[in-house]
């Protein structure tokens, strides 16, 4: 009897089933540690919904983000976005909602070499604009790109998309913790970044932010795009959208950014530290929950929302100087917090927040 | 837009940045995205802010 193979029974080249199929992280836009729930519009490079980038080059505030609750069937939340001016586009106008996918998660699709496997990209767009809209898929440089277009058909009304492109045998595509791939989604991209559709692979010359000719919808005052259930996967054929666990999802997350909210001034301890003197303290804060991708930067509210106990309990003045200045993928800590007054050197101190909502954050971002 | 810390013993720490517009720590790790940007700006010809004695 011939041994079969995996090769005999699964092709490497279909998309499998099981583990990891989607390569896109919160394509249900489920997972928002930067907001939960409130919007933004940002004026330059940012996130709304986690591992979500609205990057916007030189363009202004173009756009309000928002997790959203006006969803297709079987989800639970899309990301909203917002027109908030009628903002015609110049040749060199970058705006794009982008994905970046680390290296490790579309290693095995084999790109910039003959074994290069084709995938197959899904969502569900509902917009307020009709037209034909630009998405580009490209390498972590923007040095290889595939521009594709697709149609909103109906105004206002969820549409599902599907589109299988060939795998791209040339260029170099990163498969380490770089940017291994970007799924970009055009909003308002000038003809200097934009692509002509229909050519498959191609060297850009210029940016690779969007499709010549496609519609802009930065261009009309008010003009709504709700989006999920993003999928990217490999093979020819679209499956149905990869629903992962909440817990897994938000750890999936938090590999490119955490934060801890501080909930309580009272009952959230954050850490304990050690005093150095009579008025400052050091150590490390926490551990992370992830390895993150690199180290990370890390951030805080502000130095005036914590505190650390004395020997009459909590301490009633903040931290006046310091900063999140230890830094490594898997712990983050302090260098030194100071201001404050009444500590021992040499002892342990509780650290708590003196106000909330008060926030510390790491940011690893590709 | 950057300014060099202090550690505790008040030597400069050689480990990370201060981007001022948000106090965020950028460590020196060549894989960190900010601490590239941060190395763009540096090749532009800035130079960091000193930091508080």
């Amino acid at each position: 009897m011939p041994i079969q193979t995996a090769a005999d029974s699964i092709s490497n080249s279909a998309g499998s089933p099981y583990g990891f199929k989607n390569r896109i992280i919160n394509g249900a836009m489920a997972i928002d540690q930067r907001n939960s729930g409130s919007s933004t519009t940002p004026s330059g490079d940012a996130y709304n919904l986690d591992r979500w980038q609205a990057a916007s080059g030189t363009a202004g505030s173009w756009f309000t983000f928002q997790q959203s609750n006006v969803v297709p069937a079987n989800f639970t939340y899309s990301l909203s976005i917002l027109s908030t001016g009628a903002n015609s586009v110049s040749s060199g106008s970058i705006y794009v909602l982008q994905q970046r996918i680390e290296g490790y998660n579309v290693a095995d699709l084999g790109y910039g070499s003959s074994d290069a496997k084709p995938i197959t990209i899904s969502f569900w767009i509902r917009g307020s604009v009709t037209g034909t809209y630009g998405l580009v898929v490209t390498n972590g440089a923007m040095t290889r790109a595939y521009p594709i277009t697709y149609t909103i058909n109906s105004a206002n009304t969820w549409e599902y998309k599907i589109v299988t492109i060939s795998g791209d045998t040339s260029g170099t595509w990163l498969k380490d913790n770089g940017i291994g791939m970007r799924l970009v989604f055009q909003l308002g991209t000038g003809s200097s970044n934009t692509l002509t559709a229909g050519t498959g692979w191609v060297t850009p010359s210029g940016g690779a932010y969007g499709v010549t000719g496609t519609t802009n919808l930065s261009a009309t005052n008010a003009a709504t795009l709700y989006i999920t259930g993003v999928q990217v996967e490999k093979g020819s054929q679209a499956t149905a959208f990869d629903y992962r666990d909440y817990g897994n999802e938000l750890r999936l997350c938090q590999r490119y950014y955490y934060q801890r909210n501080i909930i309580s001034t009272s009952t959230d301890y954050i850490a304990v530290l050690q005093c150095f003197n009579t008025g400052g303290v050091y150590g490390k804060l926490f551990d992370l929950p992830v390895t993150m991708r690199a180290t990370p930067t890390g951030s805080m509210s502000s130095i005036t929302h914590f505190r650390a106990s004395t020997s009459g309990g909590n301490g009633t003045t903040s931290f006046s100087a310091g900063s999140i200045d230890v830094l490594s993928p898997a712990a983050v800590g302090t260098q030194g917090w100071s201001g404050i007054s009444g500590l021992t050197g040499g002892n342990a101190t509780v650290i708590t927040a003196s106000t909330v909502p008060s926030w510390i954050a790491v940011s690893a971002e590709l | 837009m950057y300014k060099q810390i202090l550690n505790r013993d008040t030597t400069l720490n050689e480990y990370c940045i201060v981007r001022t517009n948000d106090n965020a720590c950028i460590p020196f790790d060549p894989d960190n995205k900010d601490y590239q940007e941060y190395l763009k700006w540096l090749a532009e010809g800035n130079t960091p802010e000193p930091a508080d004695e």
